[in-house]
């Protein structure tokens, strides 16, 4: 052993900052910052109003016939080995069948890739799009999630915002401005995650006809499909695909309330054929190839998940969704500083202004997120989070009764910090 | 928008990257070779060695406690939530403990990092060490799914040479020739893909120290841990962990024969703590909060599997892969034109070397491996694409008969094409 006249190297290894920003501005990450500030001798229940993922809830159990899918694949010993990059062909075939149900033109299985959970079906599309010159369109507000991959790919995000005072509806008008010959995509989230609205046939179709304006693909985020309850019906993307190429993104993690069996799916709608001839499905296909893939036994569950789950299933946990969506609304009808402008109609969420200048030592959204953890234990994440500063974002996916009891924490936390007048 | 002014009609473009990294895939290798498959021609039924996966053999069948532990987890509902990056808690700690069943330095649950899959631990680790300028040490032969994934990030690969005549060791003169100020890691597989070696505790210790002196972390890829049946033990790399920081990829799938499940996990063995200084811990960390996670419900079933798993089992399935090892390398010796110069003793593979100009019309190891498919029904895996062109992987993870007519196909196939005089 050499002694200290021999300078020993130091590490060269180092962590990658990069990774830590883009981690930073997920959901997940800010709840878990907001917890900090609970406070530990409130022997009140932490009532959570800022995650999508209900599934903890007895209320939102997920249906008896999904777990016995998996059960019944498990035994079968027919899944147990690697699966095909793309996913088990009768998965495949499945979920085809499954959304061809509600489009024009019938899918094909070799126009559907499973993947783990939505969460990967983005990363997917994020990393076949990156490229130096390339950006994408986002939504504004949005799901960050795409912002934190993105950034961690390299690929420049622009912002067009949803009109808070047309349903949130896109505005085309910034889409047409913010597109130039580098825009790859533009993304929508329908039914809305975190405005709560669903789009309507005719704003889609807009929406369509805009993007083959611009010459972008549509990336409909659609892992809230069918979770519609208002005036409005869930029409898939898919149905414009003709106009302009769409991917679709979903899951069986919403309309099955099994966010933690991660599985989703990446489909193109694209009767045109343009993905193909662009070679944009084989990079699909490329990036699936060197990325992990859901468990082969749960691909193995797909079809009796989807073929076999009844319809009152899925209407229970619509009802339940939507009279809580109600009761929420309703309940935020009466709390002074906060507004709602639209009524929820889809998804698990709503959007909801802060009016600050009737509330007193409250700074912004954050503020008073973190001091309404403090005082009421309750987590509601702050608009700034999804691109919104002084709005919030509430879930009104949670046990009816904890519900009601958030809102009365809200009102009562409001109250207290009104202006005297 | 003037029809005069040239303009390209779509905006996004396809990832060249994407098509460069793929290609390395073991999956799209062995797709091209599976299909030359004529199984109507041949009359013969597919005999896959190609792919470290005998889940379809009965012999070969995972335990019923671990099918069990898995249903339990979604009949009791608590698992069906999104799980944190790092891994759910009781998984995490299961995991810990049970690899310091082996080490020196006990594992805390912060050691362990829950990824979807091994290939998904690659991923992550590559993922954090990448950076513009810095390059990485990768054995030749190798595990192609590195080069596929480093290829896909900023890292430059540089490979040292494992020595065929000295069972498979590193060639440690190589690695300190190769590596320079911007090293950041080694990585090791042991037991050994694709060469079906086992490291000794002397020459562990002295990669350690290699790895000391050149200032750089040892990726230890231990997804075949245990499964070793020559003379020499299995010794986790771990053990030197206060010599040079350990960071240890594992996962189920192996040991535990469920390839489809994709549950694995980083471990980091690192005493004095220089990984966390680093910023490495928080950058790992980072990096699972964007990226697919395994579902939580097999999470939920880890404490148990690892817990209810009998030694038997284990044992029994090294007993397995001992027989197959042997009739193997035996039935290899009566095979003109092929060599196997070093008797497998863990993983589930064997380096196999072809004498290509012995040949009439067999050109190169994927020529051989793409007309034994066809002639014979027959898939092992081109060296090349491990990095040692003109050499084959075989798997020996099937049950005796099979690769008694397997080690009856390939002889046939050697005289067929062998030159004659």
């Amino acid at each position: 052993m050499e002694n200290g006249s021999t300078k020993k190297k130091k590490w060269a290894f180092q962590g990658n900052p990069e990774l830590n920003t883009a981690s930073e501005i997920t959901i997940r990450a800010v709840l878990a910052m907001l917890k900090t500030h609970l406070n530990q001798s409130d022997s009140r229940p932490v009532i959570p109003l800022g995650h999508g993922d209900p599934s903890s809830f007895s209320c939102f159990r997920t249906s008896p016939i999904a777990e016995d899918a998996i059960a019944n694949a498990l035994r079968s010993a027919k899944f147990t080995g690697y699966s095909p990059t793309v996913g088990v062909l009768p998965a495949r075939r499945a979920v085809a069948e499954y959304l061809s149900q509600d489009l024009p033109n019938r899918i094909s299985p070799d126009d559907v890739f499973l993947t783990v959970g939505c969460t990967q079906a983005i990363q997917t599309i994020i990393t076949v799009l990156a490229d130096s010159k390339a950006n994408i369109l986002l939504p504004k507000p949005g799901y960050p999630y795409y912002e934190a991959f993105a950034q961690s790919c390299h690929l420049e995000v622009r912002h067009f915002d949803l009109l808070p005072d047309k349903d949130w509806e896109v505005d085309l008008v910034a889409v047409e401005a913010l597109a130039d010959e580098n825009t790859a995509a533009m993304v929508i989230i329908n039914p809305g995650n975190p405005c709560g609205n669903v789009f309507t046939f005719q704003h889609l179709q807009k929406v369509a006809e805009t993007a083959r304006k611009l010459g972008i693909l549509v990336i409909a985020d659609e892992v809230y499909g069918h979770i519609a309850f208002g005036k409005n019906p869930f029409v898939p993307m898919g149905v414009f695909g003709s106009i302009t190429p769409v991917i679709t993104l979903g899951s069986i993690s919403k309309r099955w309330i099994v966010p933690g069996w991660r599985l989703g799916w990446l489909i193109i709608n694209d009767p045109n054929g343009v993905l193909k001839k662009h070679r944009i499905i084989e990079c699909i296909t490329q990036y699936l190839n060197i990325s992990s893939d859901p468990p082969t036994f749960i691909q193995g569950a797909v079809p009796d998940i989807l073929g076999k789950t009844k319809e009152d299933f899925f209407l229970k946990i619509i009802n339940t969704i939507k009279e809580a969506a109600n009761s929420c609304y309703e309940g935020i009808q009466d709390i002074p500083g906060v507004i709602c402008p639209s009524e929820p109609e889809g998804s698990m969420f709503v959007m909801v202004k802060l009016d600050l200048s009737i509330l007193e030592n409250i700074k912004d959204d954050l503020d008073f997120c973190v001091k309404l953890a403090k005082e009421e234990s309750i987590i509601i994440l702050p608009g700034i989070s999804v691109g919104l500063k002084n709005w919030l974002r509430l879930t009104f996916a949670i046990e009816p009764s904890s519900l009601e009891d958030g809102i009365k924490r809200i009102k009562a936390f409001c109250r207290r910090h009104s202006k005297k007048a | 928008m003037g029809e005069s002014m040239e303009k390209q009609e779509w905006g996004f473009k396809e990832n060249h990257e994407l098509h460069a990294a793929a290609a390395f895939t073991i999956r799209h290798i062995l797709q091209a070779i599976i299909e030359n498959i004529d199984e109507p021609q041949t009359g013969k039924s597919v005999i896959h060695l190609g792919h470290g996966d005998p889940s379809a053999f009965p012999l070969f069948r995972t335990p019923t406690v671990v099918e069990d532990a898995l249903i339990a987890s979604i009949r009791s509902a608590h698992f069906n939530c999104y799980p944190p990056g790092v891994g759910i808690a009781p998984a995490r700690s299961a995991v810990a403990k049970y690899l310091s069943r082996d080490l020196p330095n006990k594992l805390t649950t912060d050691d362990v990092f829950l990824t979807a899959g091994a290939n998904h631990a690659i991923e992550i680790i590559l993922t954090v060490l990448a950076r513009p300028g810095a390059n990485i040490l990768f054995p030749r032969p190798n595990y192609p799914i590195y080069e596929a994934r480093a290829r896909f990030s900023p890292l430059e690969v540089r490979h040292y040479d494992l020595i065929p005549d000295k069972g498979w060791e590193v060639d440690l003169d190589g690695v300190k020739a190769l590596a320079n100020d911007k090293t950041v890691a080694i990585v090791l597989i042991n037991p050994g893909n694709p060469c079906g070696n086992v490291f000794t505790f002397e020459h562990m210790k002295k990669i350690a120290e290699t790895a000391r002196q050149l200032g750089i972390l040892v990726i230890a890829d231990e997804v075949y841990a245990h499964q070793v049946f020559g003379e020499k033990p299995f010794i986790p790399m771990g053990v030197f962990g206060d010599i040079a920081p350990v960071v240890t990829l594992g996962s189920l799938s192996k040991r535990w024969v469920v390839p489809g499940w994709r549950f694995g996990w980083i471990a980091i063995t690192d005493p004095i703590g220089i990984l966390q200084q680093t910023g490495i811990v928080d950058s790992l960390t980072s990096c699972l909060a964007i990226t697919a996670d395994p579902p939580t419900v097999i999470q939920g079933a880890v404490p148990s599997i690892i817990e209810n798993t009998s030694d038997s089992f284990f044992s029994n399935i090294n007993k397995l892969l001992k027989e197959a090892a042997d009739i193997l390398y035996e039935g290899l010796k009566e095979i003109p034109l092929v060599a196997c110069p070093h008797k497998p003793e863990g993983s589930m593979f064997a380096m196999v070397k072809l004498n290509i100009p012995g040949f009439d019309d067999v050109v190169d190891d994927t020529d051989f491996c793409m007309k034994l498919a066809k002639e014979e029904s027959l898939i092992v895996f081109p060296g090349d694409a491990a990095g040692l062109k003109n050499w084959v992987r075989v798997s020996f993870a099937a049950e005796p008969e099979v690769l008694k007519d397997a080690i009856r196909r390939m002889k046939a196939f050697c005289l067929r094409h062998a030159k004659h005089y």
